[in-house]
């Protein structure tokens, strides 16, 4: 699909051609670019055509073990939690963001995660979860909950920064971390659905870590207030951390592997670990 | 409940419009379309088209802010996920609408003070009425208020502009029938979503009666301002008068739009709004109240 908004440019190239790369452009079509409907569009066509709910429908549901289904079920109990937290969080994120891009990319955010959590849903139900809704509810992880709850009291507070500091750069860097691993030992569709999922995932980030960025050093003050957020928050996610990554079945030395890297997200904007 | 709302899973939704009536094409309209030479070269058709379009951005941010703020205040999952595909469909309305008014020439430093400028102040008023319902997390009212008023309203209003497009600029005619389809799927998950709400509810039912009658009566002013009180009214007839001689028509509920005085424009449209307003809030057991005639 050609972009109209960088016809003209000298790097003008669509994306995937290999000469192209957007952080070259200048800062102001750069966030109009990556901000944008058609940019969404253009990335989700990618790694979402010809899936079904997520998934490549050539492959087969596996057959599980029954204490590995009831893993799995507890761990994507807990996955819909966090997307859940994390739909209802970016849509009320739109109602404060500064500017018309950025509540364009937020709604491209709202149907991600919307799709997550939709995505989860079914494949409780291929697990044979006949109401996967209330099957949340009873496996729900009490730290994740309690998150949710602080992350949504920020996002009604209209904490801009701090809102989305803990749902796109911590909640989305916990997600990430997890899904990835997960996706290594997982079995081929529930694999295939998490590689999907992190591919959304990443661009949630970059847009919290460069949304922050810029704020940062036009107002440094707000480090000291996102400490204060990050502190907070860091036992909920550890504890919730610790507790899915039980349930995969990681080893210690993967556990802190993992604690370390979701720590090294938030080091990035200069929180410290 | 379930076996109607998934239909409206975001799986559906990826199916029919992404990867459906949006395939190939660049902010709503196919990549080689553009505004007609005769549209950027005559600079009271120009202003006029801005001025339309800003109604549109002004619109479509209005429910932006309503789908986005309702997920929140939805009882359930299946709602909150349907109006996660809302959200990005009112977001990329937005998107294409604004996008236009660059194809029209305003400075991209200029679009806000120009959105300001032109925006007519009683469908802010319009805009107001709902996002508070909203603000309050009304659930009911604001599904009502969106989905089946603004929405409905948006429908009707973007079927005439589309039948006015259509023979004479084909690029916002694509922009206008892919926006058609998005809010067709909104007004069915409203009128299918709250009629189980209501009978649940009943008691809202005398504060949902008065939203509609309070926002049909600021559509209707913002109508009256768009065909009464149009400046451009003059040059419209003119060339009116030259597409009919050319023998293009633009044929709408039954007439030819092109042959209409703008007053009687106005009451088509009015008289089809409220007509579906009466019959959608009729399936959901709400009873339309009439609204003053500005």
């Amino acid at each position: 699909m050609q972009n109209k908004r960088l016809s003209g440019h000298p790097k003008s190239a669509e994306p995937g051609e290999g000469r192209f790369d957007l952080h070259d452009l200048p800062p102001e079509v750069f966030y109009d670019q990556v901000h944008s409907f058609e940019f969404w569009f253009q990335a989700v066509q990618g790694y979402l055509s010809n899936k079904v709910y997520g998934v490549d429908p050539n492959i087969a549901p596996p057959d599980l073990p029954d204490l590995d289904r009831d893993r799995l079920i507890t761990v994507l109990c807990n996955y819909c939690v966090g997307e859940t937290a994390a739909l209802e969080g970016s849509s009320g994120l739109i109602g404060i963001a500064p500017n018309r891009q950025t509540k364009i990319f937020l709604s491209t955010q709202v149907v991600d995660e919307g799709r997550h959590l939709e995505v989860f849903l079914h494949r409780l139900q291929l697990l044979g979860v006949a109401d996967p809704e209330s099957e949340v509810e009873r496996r729900a992880s009490r730290s994740l909950m309690l998150f949710k709850r602080r992350l949504l009291e920020l996002v009604n507070g209209k904490d801009w920064e701090a809102a989305i500091f803990a749902q796109n750069v911590i909640l989305e860097s916990l997600e990430f971390t997890v899904f990835q691993s997960h996706a290594r030992e997982a079995d081929p569709l529930t694999r295939d659905l998490l590689l999907g999922i992190v591919k959304d995932e990443r661009r949630h980030i970059g847009f919290g870590e460069n949304e922050l960025g810029r704020r940062l050093q036009l107002a440094p003050h707000i480090r000291a207030r996102l400490g204060q957020v990050k502190r907070e928050l860091d036992h909920l996610v550890l504890d919730t951390l610790e507790e899915t990554l039980l349930e995969l079945g990681a080893d210690s030395s993967e556990r802190e592997k993992l604690g370390r890297a979701y720590l090294e997200a938030a080091a990035r904007l200069g929180l410290g670990t | 409940m379930a076996d109607f709302l998934a239909a409206y899973s975001i799986q559906n939704w990826l199916e029919s419009c992404p990867q459906g009536y949006l395939v190939g094409t660049v902010y709503g309209h196919r990549p080689e379309e553009e505004e007609p030479a005769a549209l950027l070269e005559n600079e009271i058709l120009r202003e006029e088209a801005i001025r339309t379009t800003v109604q549109l951005v002004v619109g479509e941010r209005c429910a932006l802010a309503a789908s986005s703020g309702l997920i929140n205040a939805a009882p359930d999952e299946a709602s909150k996920r349907f109006l996660a595909t809302q959200t990005l469909d009112e977001a990329r309305h937005v998107e294409i609408f604004t996008q236009r008014l660059l194809d029209l020439g305003v400075p991209k430093k200029d679009l806000e003070s120009t959105i300001q400028h032109f925006a007519n102040p009683n469908l802010v008023k319009f805009a107001e009425v709902l996002l508070e319902k909203v603000d309050k997390k009304d659930f009911v009212a604001g599904v009502v208020g969106q989905n089946i008023v603004l929405e409905g309203m948006a429908f009707s209003v973007f079927e005439m502009m589309h039948a006015i497009s259509e023979p004479t600029n084909p690029k916002f005619a694509h922009m206008l029938s892919g926006t058609i389809a998005d809010e067709r799927r909104h007004v069915g998950f409203g009128e299918n979503r709250i009629g189980s709400l209501i009978k649940q509810y009943p008691e809202r039912k005398p504060d949902i009666e008065k939203l509609q009658k309070e926002m049909s009566y600021w559509m209707l002013a913002t109508f009256a301002d768009a065909f009464r009180n149009n400046p451009a009214r003059a040059e419209f007839k003119r060339i009116e008068g030259e597409l009919g001689r050319a023998g293009v028509h633009a044929e709408w509920q039954g007439v030819d739009l092109l042959t209409m005085e703008p007053e009687e424009m106005e009451h088509l449209l009015a008289d089809t709004v409220l007509k579906e307003f009466k019959i959608r809030l009729g399936r959901i057991g709400i009873e339309y109240q009439t609204p003053a005639r500005p």
